[in-house]
Protein backbone atom coordinates (compact mmCIF):
# COMPACT_ATOMS: atom_id res chain seq x y z
CA UNK A 1 0.00 0.00 0.00
CA UNK A 2 2.77 2.57 0.99
CA UNK A 3 5.31 1.00 -1.40
CA UNK A 4 2.83 2.08 -4.37
CA UNK A 5 2.08 5.80 -3.19
CA UNK A 6 5.88 7.04 -3.19
CA UNK A 7 7.57 6.02 -6.08
CA UNK A 8 10.89 8.06 -5.09
CA UNK A 9 9.66 11.36 -4.44
CA UNK A 10 12.91 12.13 -2.87
CA UNK A 11 14.86 11.79 -6.39
CA UNK A 12 12.68 13.93 -8.16
CA UNK A 13 13.23 16.73 -5.55
CA UNK A 14 16.82 16.35 -6.10
CA UNK A 15 16.78 15.96 -9.86
CA UNK A 16 14.78 19.45 -9.80
CA UNK A 17 17.30 21.64 -7.54
CA UNK A 18 20.21 23.09 -8.69
CA UNK A 19 23.58 23.44 -7.12
CA UNK A 20 25.00 26.69 -5.38
CA UNK A 21 28.01 26.41 -8.14
CA UNK A 22 25.66 25.74 -10.88
CA UNK A 23 23.08 28.95 -9.43
CA UNK A 24 26.67 31.27 -8.93
CA UNK A 25 27.57 30.28 -12.53
CA UNK A 26 24.58 31.18 -14.27
CA UNK A 27 24.45 34.67 -12.12
CA UNK A 28 27.67 35.47 -12.95
CA UNK A 29 27.31 34.77 -16.57
CA UNK A 30 24.31 36.97 -16.41
CA UNK A 31 26.41 40.08 -15.19
CA UNK A 32 29.15 39.38 -17.44
CA UNK A 33 27.21 39.41 -20.45
CA UNK A 34 24.95 42.29 -19.47
CA UNK A 35 28.65 44.32 -18.24
CA UNK A 36 30.25 43.78 -21.30
CA UNK A 37 26.82 44.35 -23.64
CA UNK A 38 26.54 47.03 -21.73
CA UNK A 39 30.45 48.75 -22.76
CA UNK A 40 30.47 47.36 -25.86
CA UNK A 41 27.12 49.18 -26.91
CA UNK A 42 28.52 52.33 -25.17
CA UNK A 43 31.95 52.08 -26.70
CA UNK A 44 30.21 51.17 -30.23
CA UNK A 45 27.64 53.98 -29.88
CA UNK A 46 30.96 56.29 -29.21
CA UNK A 47 32.78 54.90 -32.13
CA UNK A 48 30.40 55.07 -34.38
CA UNK A 49 29.31 58.76 -33.18
CA UNK A 50 33.08 59.49 -33.75
CA UNK A 51 33.28 58.09 -36.90
CA UNK A 52 30.70 59.80 -38.20
CA UNK A 53 32.02 62.84 -37.30
CA UNK A 54 35.56 62.12 -39.08
CA UNK A 55 33.44 60.80 -42.04
CA UNK A 56 31.74 64.00 -42.32
CA UNK A 57 34.82 65.73 -42.31
CA UNK A 58 36.30 64.08 -44.13
CA UNK A 59 33.60 64.31 -46.60
CA UNK A 60 33.68 67.96 -45.93
CA UNK A 61 37.57 68.17 -46.66
CA UNK A 62 37.27 66.77 -50.32
CA UNK A 63 34.48 68.95 -50.88
CA UNK A 64 36.57 71.50 -49.99
CA UNK A 65 39.84 70.50 -51.52
CA UNK A 66 37.97 69.84 -54.72
CA UNK A 67 36.17 73.09 -54.45
CA UNK A 68 39.80 74.90 -54.53
CA UNK A 69 40.61 72.30 -57.57
CA UNK A 70 37.49 73.25 -59.94
CA UNK A 71 37.84 76.56 -59.26
CA UNK A 72 39.99 77.86 -62.48
CA UNK A 73 37.58 75.81 -64.56
CA UNK A 74 34.44 76.78 -63.24
CA UNK A 75 35.86 80.30 -63.75
CA UNK A 76 36.81 79.84 -67.27
CA UNK A 77 34.10 77.00 -67.69
CA UNK A 78 36.63 74.22 -68.71
CA UNK A 79 35.02 70.66 -68.53
CA UNK A 80 38.46 68.87 -69.01
CA UNK A 81 40.25 71.24 -66.67
CA UNK A 82 37.74 70.73 -63.79
CA UNK A 83 38.04 66.79 -64.58
CA UNK A 84 41.89 67.47 -63.70
CA UNK A 85 41.11 69.49 -60.40
CA UNK A 86 38.72 66.79 -59.42
CA UNK A 87 41.84 64.25 -60.03
CA UNK A 88 43.23 64.79 -56.15
CA UNK A 89 39.69 63.75 -54.74
CA UNK A 90 39.55 60.47 -56.45
CA UNK A 91 42.30 59.22 -55.21
CA UNK A 92 40.70 59.57 -51.92
CA UNK A 93 39.36 56.66 -50.29
CA UNK A 94 35.64 56.88 -49.65
CA UNK A 95 33.79 58.61 -52.25
CA UNK A 96 31.62 57.27 -54.42
CA UNK A 97 30.43 60.19 -56.57
CA UNK A 98 31.43 63.52 -57.63
CA UNK A 99 29.95 66.71 -59.29
CA UNK A 100 31.02 70.13 -60.48
CA UNK A 101 27.87 72.31 -61.04
CA UNK A 102 28.41 75.79 -62.16
CA UNK A 103 26.66 78.91 -61.46
CA UNK A 104 23.35 78.05 -63.44
CA UNK A 105 23.38 74.51 -61.60
CA UNK A 106 24.16 73.10 -65.05
CA UNK A 107 26.58 69.55 -64.60
CA UNK A 108 30.21 70.80 -65.56
CA UNK A 109 31.66 67.27 -65.02
CA UNK A 110 31.36 64.38 -62.59
CA UNK A 111 33.00 61.32 -61.76
CA UNK A 112 31.77 57.97 -60.12
CA UNK A 113 34.01 55.80 -58.47
CA UNK A 114 34.63 52.35 -60.44
CA UNK A 115 34.70 50.41 -56.75
CA UNK A 116 30.91 48.86 -55.85
CA UNK A 117 30.17 50.12 -52.66
CA UNK A 118 30.65 47.57 -49.88
CA UNK A 119 27.91 48.19 -47.84
CA UNK A 120 24.77 50.16 -49.48
CA UNK A 121 23.04 50.32 -46.50
CA UNK A 122 26.11 51.65 -44.22
CA UNK A 123 26.13 54.43 -47.29
CA UNK A 124 22.67 55.36 -46.53
CA UNK A 125 23.08 55.56 -43.03
CA UNK A 126 25.94 57.85 -42.92
CA UNK A 127 25.74 59.83 -46.06
CA UNK A 128 22.41 60.50 -47.06
CA UNK A 129 23.05 63.53 -48.66
CA UNK A 130 26.16 64.62 -50.79
CA UNK A 131 28.11 67.11 -49.52
CA UNK A 132 27.80 70.61 -51.26
CA UNK A 133 30.41 73.18 -51.33
CA UNK A 134 29.70 76.51 -53.00
CA UNK A 135 32.94 77.47 -54.86
CA UNK A 136 33.58 81.55 -55.40
CA UNK A 137 35.38 83.64 -56.67
CA UNK A 138 36.11 87.30 -55.29
CA UNK A 139 33.06 86.80 -53.05
CA UNK A 140 30.34 85.77 -55.56
CA UNK A 141 29.50 81.57 -56.43
CA UNK A 142 30.71 80.48 -59.63
CA UNK A 143 29.41 76.82 -59.34
CA UNK A 144 29.17 74.03 -56.09
CA UNK A 145 31.35 70.70 -56.00
CA UNK A 146 29.03 67.93 -54.52
CA UNK A 147 30.87 64.74 -52.89
CA UNK A 148 28.59 61.31 -52.40
CA UNK A 149 30.70 59.09 -49.54
CA UNK A 150 30.48 55.52 -49.75
CA UNK A 151 31.29 53.06 -47.00
CA UNK A 152 34.44 51.47 -48.16
CA UNK A 153 36.49 53.45 -45.70
CA UNK A 154 33.79 52.79 -42.86
CA UNK A 155 33.71 49.25 -43.26
CA UNK A 156 36.88 48.56 -42.85
CA UNK A 157 36.53 50.37 -39.23
CA UNK A 158 33.45 48.51 -38.64
CA UNK A 159 35.15 45.26 -39.42
CA UNK A 160 38.21 46.07 -36.89
CA UNK A 161 35.80 47.37 -34.40
CA UNK A 162 33.50 43.83 -34.49
CA UNK A 163 36.68 42.03 -34.58
CA UNK A 164 38.35 44.31 -31.72
CA UNK A 165 34.59 44.43 -30.08
CA UNK A 166 34.61 40.20 -30.13
CA UNK A 167 38.03 39.79 -29.08
CA UNK A 168 37.34 42.19 -25.78
CA UNK A 169 34.14 39.77 -25.21
CA UNK A 170 36.19 36.76 -25.54
CA UNK A 171 38.98 37.97 -23.20
CA UNK A 172 36.25 39.45 -20.88
CA UNK A 173 34.15 36.47 -20.78
CA UNK A 174 37.43 33.85 -19.67
CA UNK A 175 38.27 36.11 -17.26
CA UNK A 176 34.86 36.47 -15.72
CA UNK A 177 34.57 32.85 -15.77
CA UNK A 178 38.27 32.21 -14.16
CA UNK A 179 37.40 35.00 -11.61
CA UNK A 180 33.86 33.26 -10.79
CA UNK A 181 35.16 29.90 -10.75
CA UNK A 182 37.32 31.67 -8.19
CA UNK A 183 34.75 33.05 -6.19
CA UNK A 184 31.98 29.65 -6.49
CA UNK A 185 35.84 27.73 -5.05
CA UNK A 186 35.96 29.96 -2.41
CA UNK A 187 32.40 30.02 -1.27
CA UNK A 188 31.33 26.53 -2.00
CA UNK A 189 34.59 25.09 -0.13
CA UNK A 190 33.46 26.01 3.32
CA UNK A 191 29.58 25.49 2.70
CA UNK A 192 30.87 21.62 1.64
CA UNK A 193 32.66 21.75 4.98
CA UNK A 194 30.04 22.05 6.86
CA UNK A 195 27.88 19.80 4.96
CA UNK A 196 30.14 17.20 5.56
CA UNK A 197 30.51 17.84 9.24
CA UNK A 198 26.62 17.95 9.24
CA UNK A 199 26.54 14.79 7.33
CA UNK A 200 28.74 12.95 9.26
CA UNK A 201 26.96 13.86 12.25
CA UNK A 202 23.75 12.15 10.97
CA UNK A 203 24.81 9.17 9.16
CA UNK A 204 27.98 7.84 11.52
CA UNK A 205 26.59 9.56 14.91
CA UNK A 206 30.13 11.47 15.11
CA UNK A 207 28.85 13.65 17.74
CA UNK A 208 33.08 14.17 18.15
CA UNK A 209 33.21 16.43 14.87
CA UNK A 210 33.52 20.00 14.58
CA UNK A 211 33.45 22.59 11.80
CA UNK A 212 36.89 24.22 11.64
CA UNK A 213 37.18 27.72 11.63
CA UNK A 214 36.26 29.49 8.19
CA UNK A 215 37.62 32.67 6.04
CA UNK A 216 34.16 34.13 5.49
CA UNK A 217 32.42 35.69 8.31
CA UNK A 218 28.94 34.47 7.76
CA UNK A 219 29.72 31.19 6.87
CA UNK A 220 32.51 31.07 10.09
CA UNK A 221 29.22 32.49 12.25
CA UNK A 222 27.40 29.09 11.10
CA UNK A 223 29.72 27.05 11.28
CA UNK A 224 29.97 28.04 14.87
CA UNK A 225 26.44 27.73 15.48
CA UNK A 226 26.94 24.04 14.33
CA UNK A 227 29.50 23.33 16.70
CA UNK A 228 27.22 25.07 19.54
CA UNK A 229 24.50 22.79 18.68
CA UNK A 230 27.01 19.58 18.40
CA UNK A 231 28.23 20.22 21.63
CA UNK A 232 24.24 19.96 23.01
CA UNK A 233 23.67 17.17 20.99
CA UNK A 234 26.89 15.53 22.32
CA UNK A 235 25.42 16.30 25.65
CA UNK A 236 22.22 14.75 25.14
CA UNK A 237 23.87 11.56 23.10
CA UNK A 238 26.27 11.02 26.26
CA UNK A 239 23.16 11.41 29.09
CA UNK A 240 20.75 8.89 26.46
CA UNK A 241 23.49 6.34 26.07
CA UNK A 242 24.10 6.20 30.11
CA UNK A 243 19.86 6.26 30.88
CA UNK A 244 19.80 3.72 27.89
CA UNK A 245 21.80 1.28 29.37
CA UNK A 246 20.35 1.87 33.01
CA UNK A 247 17.32 1.09 31.73
CA UNK A 248 18.50 -2.04 30.00
CA UNK A 249 20.10 -3.56 33.31
CA UNK A 250 17.07 -2.91 35.03
CA UNK A 251 14.94 -4.44 32.29
CA UNK A 252 17.13 -7.59 32.45
CA UNK A 253 17.92 -7.87 36.36
CA UNK A 254 16.36 -8.38 39.60
CA UNK A 255 17.11 -5.34 41.47
CA UNK A 256 17.64 -7.15 44.63
CA UNK A 257 20.16 -9.61 43.83
CA UNK A 258 21.31 -7.94 40.22
CA UNK A 259 20.95 -11.29 39.33
CA UNK A 260 19.85 -11.73 35.88
CA UNK A 261 15.90 -11.94 35.91
CA UNK A 262 13.59 -14.51 34.46
CA UNK A 263 13.14 -12.29 30.89
CA UNK A 264 16.85 -12.47 30.81
CA UNK A 265 17.01 -16.37 31.47
CA UNK A 266 14.20 -16.64 28.88
CA UNK A 267 16.48 -15.28 26.51
CA UNK A 268 19.81 -17.09 27.43
CA UNK A 269 18.00 -20.43 27.65
CA UNK A 270 16.84 -19.98 23.58
CA UNK A 271 20.36 -18.78 22.88
CA UNK A 272 21.98 -21.55 24.38
CA UNK A 273 20.13 -24.23 23.01
CA UNK A 274 20.73 -22.90 19.70
CA UNK A 275 24.56 -22.79 20.25
CA UNK A 276 24.43 -26.13 22.14
CA UNK A 277 22.47 -27.44 18.94
CA UNK A 278 24.70 -26.26 16.43
CA UNK A 279 27.87 -27.91 17.96
CA UNK A 280 25.69 -31.07 19.45
CA UNK A 281 27.04 -29.50 22.58
CA UNK A 282 24.70 -30.71 26.47
CA UNK A 283 24.31 -28.40 28.84
CA UNK A 284 22.71 -28.86 32.70
CA UNK A 285 19.83 -26.79 33.54
CA UNK A 286 19.44 -26.55 37.09
CA UNK A 287 16.61 -25.66 39.08
CA UNK A 288 16.96 -24.64 42.14
CA UNK A 289 14.41 -23.56 45.28
CA UNK A 290 14.79 -22.47 48.82
CA UNK A 291 13.64 -24.86 51.91
CA UNK A 292 11.62 -23.50 53.62
CA UNK A 293 11.80 -19.79 53.06
CA UNK A 294 8.63 -18.70 53.95
CA UNK A 295 8.98 -19.95 57.50
CA UNK A 296 12.68 -17.92 57.15
CA UNK A 297 10.72 -15.07 56.08
CA UNK A 298 8.04 -15.16 58.89
CA UNK A 299 10.44 -15.80 61.62
CA UNK A 300 12.90 -13.17 61.36
CA UNK A 301 11.19 -10.52 58.70
CA UNK A 302 11.44 -9.24 55.23
CA UNK A 303 14.56 -7.98 55.75
CA UNK A 304 16.08 -10.78 56.68
CA UNK A 305 14.75 -12.84 53.85
CA UNK A 306 16.09 -9.99 51.66
CA UNK A 307 19.52 -10.84 53.17
CA UNK A 308 18.73 -14.94 52.45
CA UNK A 309 18.39 -14.35 48.80
CA UNK A 310 20.96 -11.86 48.48
CA UNK A 311 23.59 -14.84 50.53
CA UNK A 312 22.15 -17.41 48.43
CA UNK A 313 22.83 -15.38 45.17
CA UNK A 314 26.32 -14.62 45.81
CA UNK A 315 27.12 -18.83 46.93
CA UNK A 316 25.80 -19.77 43.55
CA UNK A 317 27.23 -17.23 41.54
CA UNK A 318 30.55 -18.44 43.52
CA UNK A 319 30.01 -21.87 41.92
CA UNK A 320 29.77 -20.51 38.71
CA UNK A 321 32.73 -20.69 35.72
CA UNK A 322 33.10 -18.30 32.81
CA UNK A 323 31.16 -19.28 30.53
CA UNK A 324 27.97 -20.63 33.57
CA UNK A 325 24.72 -18.42 33.23
CA UNK A 326 22.42 -17.61 36.74
CA UNK A 327 18.84 -16.10 37.65
CA UNK A 328 16.30 -15.39 39.79
CA UNK A 329 13.24 -16.30 37.99
CA UNK A 330 10.77 -16.06 41.40
CA UNK A 331 10.94 -15.08 45.02
CA UNK A 332 13.28 -17.83 45.87
CA UNK A 333 14.22 -19.41 42.75
CA UNK A 334 17.23 -19.41 40.99
CA UNK A 335 18.30 -21.53 37.50
CA UNK A 336 21.56 -22.32 36.81
CA UNK A 337 22.81 -23.18 33.60
CA UNK A 338 26.34 -25.23 33.57
CA UNK A 339 27.44 -24.78 29.94
CA UNK A 340 29.14 -26.04 28.63
CA UNK A 341 29.09 -29.53 30.01
CA UNK A 342 32.08 -31.90 30.15
CA UNK A 343 30.89 -36.24 29.15
CA UNK A 344 31.80 -37.65 32.80
CA UNK A 345 30.00 -35.04 34.70
CA UNK A 346 27.06 -36.34 36.65
CA UNK A 347 23.45 -34.78 37.53
CA UNK A 348 23.81 -35.28 40.81
CA UNK A 349 27.56 -34.20 41.42
CA UNK A 350 26.06 -30.91 39.88
CA UNK A 351 23.17 -30.61 42.23
CA UNK A 352 25.74 -31.39 45.15
CA UNK A 353 28.00 -28.71 44.34
CA UNK A 354 25.16 -26.18 44.49
CA UNK A 355 23.79 -27.59 47.86
CA UNK A 356 27.11 -27.32 49.01
CA UNK A 357 27.76 -24.07 48.80
CA UNK A 358 25.20 -22.55 50.40
CA UNK A 359 25.29 -25.13 54.22
CA UNK A 360 27.01 -22.30 55.61
CA UNK A 361 24.84 -20.17 57.91
CA UNK A 362 24.02 -17.00 56.66
CA UNK A 363 24.72 -13.90 59.24
CA UNK A 364 21.09 -11.96 58.96
CA UNK A 365 20.78 -8.00 60.02
CA UNK A 366 19.63 -8.67 63.59
CA UNK A 367 22.83 -10.99 64.36
CA UNK A 368 21.39 -14.24 64.21
CA UNK A 369 22.56 -16.73 61.56
CA UNK A 370 20.45 -18.71 59.26
CA UNK A 371 21.25 -22.07 57.86
CA UNK A 372 19.60 -21.87 54.41
CA UNK A 373 18.76 -25.22 52.79
CA UNK A 374 17.92 -25.99 48.72
CA UNK A 375 16.24 -28.28 46.69
CA UNK A 376 17.93 -28.87 43.09
CA UNK A 377 16.41 -30.21 39.93
CA UNK A 378 18.92 -31.27 36.76
CA UNK A 379 17.93 -31.18 33.28
CA UNK A 380 20.39 -32.09 30.61
CA UNK A 381 20.02 -31.15 26.99
CA UNK A 382 19.10 -32.65 25.05
CA UNK A 383 18.97 -36.22 27.44
CA UNK A 384 15.91 -34.55 29.17
CA UNK A 385 14.46 -31.84 26.61
CA UNK A 386 15.17 -30.56 23.51
CA UNK A 387 13.30 -27.28 24.17
CA UNK A 388 12.75 -24.70 26.82
CA UNK A 389 9.51 -25.73 27.84
CA UNK A 390 10.46 -29.06 28.22
CA UNK A 391 13.96 -28.47 29.90
CA UNK A 392 12.56 -26.30 32.82
CA UNK A 393 9.44 -28.64 33.58
CA UNK A 394 12.46 -31.64 33.59
CA UNK A 395 14.24 -29.14 35.69
CA UNK A 396 11.07 -28.41 37.49
CA UNK A 397 9.83 -31.64 37.93
CA UNK A 398 13.36 -32.82 39.24
CA UNK A 399 13.31 -30.57 42.00
CA UNK A 400 10.23 -31.02 43.67
CA UNK A 401 11.01 -34.60 43.64
CA UNK A 402 14.44 -33.21 45.55
CA UNK A 403 12.23 -31.45 47.72
CA UNK A 404 9.99 -34.41 48.83
CA UNK A 405 13.01 -36.16 49.34
CA UNK A 406 14.04 -33.63 51.74
CA UNK A 407 10.86 -33.45 53.47
CA UNK A 408 10.96 -37.10 54.04
CA UNK A 409 14.30 -37.31 55.18
CA UNK B 1 40.91 57.33 -37.04
CA UNK B 2 42.14 55.73 -40.58
CA UNK B 3 40.10 58.42 -42.15
CA UNK B 4 41.61 60.65 -40.59
CA UNK B 5 45.07 59.85 -41.62
CA UNK B 6 43.98 58.72 -45.30
CA UNK B 7 42.46 62.04 -45.88
CA UNK B 8 45.93 63.62 -44.23
CA UNK B 9 48.25 61.47 -47.11
CA UNK B 10 45.53 62.37 -49.69
CA UNK B 11 46.09 66.19 -48.80
CA UNK B 12 49.90 65.74 -48.50
CA UNK B 13 49.98 63.52 -51.89
CA UNK B 14 47.29 66.70 -53.56
CA UNK B 15 49.91 69.14 -52.64
CA UNK B 16 52.45 66.91 -53.44
CA UNK B 17 50.92 66.89 -56.79
CA UNK B 18 50.09 70.60 -57.01
CA UNK B 19 54.16 71.31 -56.43
CA UNK B 20 55.09 68.75 -58.84
CA UNK B 21 52.96 70.56 -61.46
CA UNK B 22 54.77 73.54 -60.84
CA UNK B 23 58.32 71.86 -61.51
CA UNK B 24 57.40 69.58 -64.34
CA UNK B 25 55.55 72.33 -66.59
CA UNK B 26 58.49 75.24 -67.39
CA UNK B 27 60.08 72.51 -69.33
CA UNK B 28 57.26 72.15 -72.01
CA UNK B 29 57.44 76.35 -72.34
CA UNK B 30 53.72 76.59 -74.21
CA UNK B 31 51.30 74.32 -74.45
CA UNK B 32 47.57 75.08 -75.27
CA UNK B 33 45.00 73.09 -73.22
CA UNK B 34 42.03 74.91 -71.81
CA UNK B 35 38.90 74.30 -73.26
CA UNK B 36 36.44 76.44 -72.67
CA UNK B 37 32.68 75.47 -73.98
CA UNK B 38 31.51 78.48 -76.37
CA UNK B 39 27.66 79.40 -76.35
CA UNK B 40 26.63 78.57 -79.97
CA UNK B 41 24.60 81.94 -80.12
CA UNK B 42 25.23 84.83 -81.69
CA UNK B 43 28.01 87.05 -79.12
CA UNK B 44 28.70 83.85 -77.55
CA UNK B 45 32.38 83.92 -78.48
CA UNK B 46 32.97 87.61 -77.05
CA UNK B 47 31.15 86.47 -73.92
CA UNK B 48 33.51 83.78 -73.63
CA UNK B 49 36.70 85.75 -74.79
CA UNK B 50 35.79 87.87 -71.97
CA UNK B 51 35.02 86.17 -69.11
CA UNK B 52 38.37 84.38 -69.97
CA UNK B 53 40.26 87.25 -69.94
CA UNK B 54 38.31 88.05 -66.91
CA UNK B 55 39.40 84.61 -65.31
CA UNK B 56 43.14 84.91 -66.69
CA UNK B 57 43.22 88.54 -64.90
CA UNK B 58 41.52 87.94 -61.62
CA UNK B 59 44.61 84.98 -61.29
CA UNK B 60 47.35 87.25 -61.60
CA UNK B 61 49.00 88.75 -58.65
CA UNK B 62 50.61 91.94 -58.97
CA UNK B 63 53.48 93.39 -57.03
CA UNK B 64 51.51 95.77 -55.26
CA UNK B 65 49.24 92.95 -54.13
CA UNK B 66 46.32 95.19 -55.08
CA UNK B 67 43.23 93.57 -56.36
CA UNK B 68 42.87 92.59 -59.82
CA UNK B 69 39.92 94.84 -59.88
CA UNK B 70 40.74 98.42 -60.47
CA UNK B 71 43.10 97.42 -63.07
CA UNK B 72 43.79 98.82 -66.15
CA UNK B 73 43.99 97.00 -69.84
CA UNK B 74 45.01 98.57 -72.44
CA UNK B 75 44.10 97.55 -75.87
CA UNK B 76 46.35 97.62 -79.11
CA UNK B 77 45.73 96.56 -81.69
CA UNK B 78 42.63 94.42 -83.21
CA UNK B 79 41.26 91.79 -81.26
CA UNK B 80 40.42 88.95 -83.62
CA UNK B 81 38.14 86.78 -81.73
CA UNK B 82 35.90 89.50 -79.63
CA UNK B 83 33.95 92.37 -80.93
CA UNK B 84 34.11 94.11 -77.65
CA UNK B 85 36.70 93.60 -74.68
CA UNK B 86 35.11 94.38 -71.34
CA UNK B 87 36.33 91.34 -69.12
CA UNK B 88 34.17 89.32 -67.36
CA UNK B 89 35.80 89.41 -64.02
CA UNK B 90 33.87 86.88 -61.43
CA UNK B 91 32.99 88.91 -58.27
CA UNK B 92 32.06 92.74 -58.00
CA UNK B 93 34.14 94.86 -59.39
CA UNK B 94 35.15 95.77 -63.19
CA UNK B 95 38.49 96.15 -65.52
CA UNK B 96 39.18 99.44 -66.89
CA UNK B 97 39.85 99.18 -70.86
CA UNK B 98 42.04 101.60 -72.81
CA UNK B 99 42.21 101.57 -76.83
CA UNK B 100 45.36 103.02 -77.33
CA UNK B 101 48.23 102.78 -80.65
CA UNK B 102 51.37 100.98 -80.25
CA UNK B 103 53.59 103.50 -79.01
CA UNK B 104 51.29 105.02 -76.97
CA UNK B 105 52.06 102.38 -74.32
CA UNK B 106 52.72 104.23 -70.68
CA UNK B 107 53.20 102.51 -66.99
CA UNK B 108 49.57 103.31 -66.25
CA UNK B 109 49.22 100.00 -68.25
CA UNK B 110 48.69 97.09 -65.96
CA UNK B 111 46.92 94.14 -68.53
CA UNK B 112 48.21 94.74 -72.07
CA UNK B 113 46.08 93.16 -74.54
CA UNK B 114 47.70 92.54 -77.88
CA UNK B 115 45.39 91.78 -80.56
CA UNK B 116 46.46 91.91 -84.45
CA UNK B 117 49.50 94.18 -85.36
CA UNK B 118 52.67 94.31 -87.08
CA UNK B 119 55.13 91.81 -85.72
CA UNK B 120 57.91 94.72 -85.05
CA UNK B 121 55.25 96.39 -82.63
CA UNK B 122 54.24 93.20 -81.28
CA UNK B 123 58.44 92.83 -80.41
CA UNK B 124 58.78 96.31 -79.56
CA UNK B 125 55.63 95.73 -76.98
CA UNK B 126 56.94 92.24 -75.88
CA UNK B 127 60.26 94.16 -75.28
CA UNK B 128 58.69 97.01 -73.26
CA UNK B 129 56.99 94.82 -70.95
CA UNK B 130 60.03 92.93 -69.59
CA UNK B 131 60.39 93.51 -65.90
CA UNK B 132 57.79 95.23 -65.81
CA UNK B 133 54.25 94.19 -63.73
CA UNK B 134 52.32 93.62 -66.56
CA UNK B 135 49.88 91.11 -68.01
CA UNK B 136 49.87 90.11 -71.32
CA UNK B 137 47.36 88.51 -73.34
CA UNK B 138 46.83 88.35 -77.10
CA UNK B 139 44.55 86.28 -79.56
CA UNK B 140 46.58 86.60 -82.57
CA UNK B 141 49.29 83.98 -81.61
CA UNK B 142 47.83 80.38 -81.20
CA UNK B 143 51.32 78.75 -81.02
CA UNK B 144 51.87 81.51 -77.97
CA UNK B 145 55.52 81.93 -79.20
CA UNK B 146 55.81 85.36 -79.57
CA UNK B 147 56.42 86.13 -75.98
CA UNK B 148 52.98 87.25 -74.39
CA UNK B 149 51.87 85.32 -71.12
CA UNK B 150 48.67 83.87 -72.10
CA UNK B 151 47.75 83.35 -75.71
CA UNK B 152 43.72 82.90 -76.73
CA UNK B 153 42.90 80.54 -79.59
CA UNK B 154 39.60 79.17 -81.07
CA UNK B 155 39.21 75.88 -82.15
CA UNK B 156 35.96 74.27 -83.68
CA UNK B 157 33.49 75.60 -80.85
CA UNK B 158 35.27 76.22 -77.91
CA UNK B 159 37.87 78.61 -76.88
CA UNK B 160 40.74 78.07 -75.16
CA UNK B 161 44.30 79.60 -73.97
CA UNK B 162 47.54 78.81 -73.46
CA UNK B 163 50.40 79.79 -70.83
CA UNK B 164 54.09 80.99 -71.71
CA UNK B 165 55.80 80.18 -68.40
CA UNK B 166 58.76 81.43 -69.77
CA UNK B 167 56.86 84.98 -70.37
CA UNK B 168 55.87 84.78 -66.70
CA UNK B 169 59.10 83.56 -64.87
CA UNK B 170 60.69 86.94 -66.74
CA UNK B 171 58.59 89.28 -64.69
CA UNK B 172 57.72 90.32 -61.73
CA UNK B 173 53.89 89.05 -61.97
CA UNK B 174 52.51 85.79 -60.49
CA UNK B 175 49.87 83.57 -61.78
CA UNK B 176 47.76 80.96 -59.53
CA UNK B 177 49.32 77.94 -60.49
CA UNK B 178 45.92 76.31 -61.03
CA UNK B 179 45.36 78.30 -63.69
CA UNK B 180 49.21 77.59 -65.18
CA UNK B 181 47.70 73.54 -64.81
CA UNK B 182 45.09 74.68 -66.90
CA UNK B 183 46.83 76.51 -69.61
CA UNK B 184 49.47 74.24 -69.61
CA UNK B 185 47.43 71.07 -70.86
CA UNK B 186 46.88 68.62 -67.52
CA UNK B 187 50.07 66.95 -69.52
CA UNK B 188 52.27 66.72 -66.21
CA UNK B 189 49.08 65.41 -64.66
Amino acid sequence: MTGQSSPNPPLERIGARTTLQKLLSRFHFGITLFAVALSGLTILLAGVTALRGYADRNMELAAQLGAYGVEPALVFNDAQAAREGLGPLTRIPGIARLRVLNDVGRPLTQWTSPKADPAPLLTRIFFPRPFAVTVQRNGSAIGTIEVWGDSSTLIDYVRIGLLAGLGCLLITAFGTIFLARRFEYELVKPLNEIATVAHDVRLHRRFDKRVQSLGIAELDRLGGDINALLDELQGWQGNMESERALLAHRASHDTLTAMPNRDAFDEQLALRIRSAEDRSGRFALLFIDADNFKAANDNFGHAAGDAVLVALSARIKDTLRKGDFAARIGGDEFIVIIDPLDGDVRAEDLANRIRASVVDPVLLPGGETYRAAVSVGVALFPDSGSDATALLTAADAAMYADKMTNRSR
Amino acid sequence: MPLKRSWGRCQVLASLFLIGTLVTTPQMAVQAASQTIVEDSSGGMTRAVNRMVGGIVSYARWPDAAPPTGRVMCLVGTPRLADRMAPDVPGPGSVAVRRIAAAAVNPDCDILFIGRMPVADRRQLIAWVRGRPVLTITDDDAACIYGAMFCLSNKTASLSFSVNIDAIGRGPLRVDPRVLRIGGGGGAS
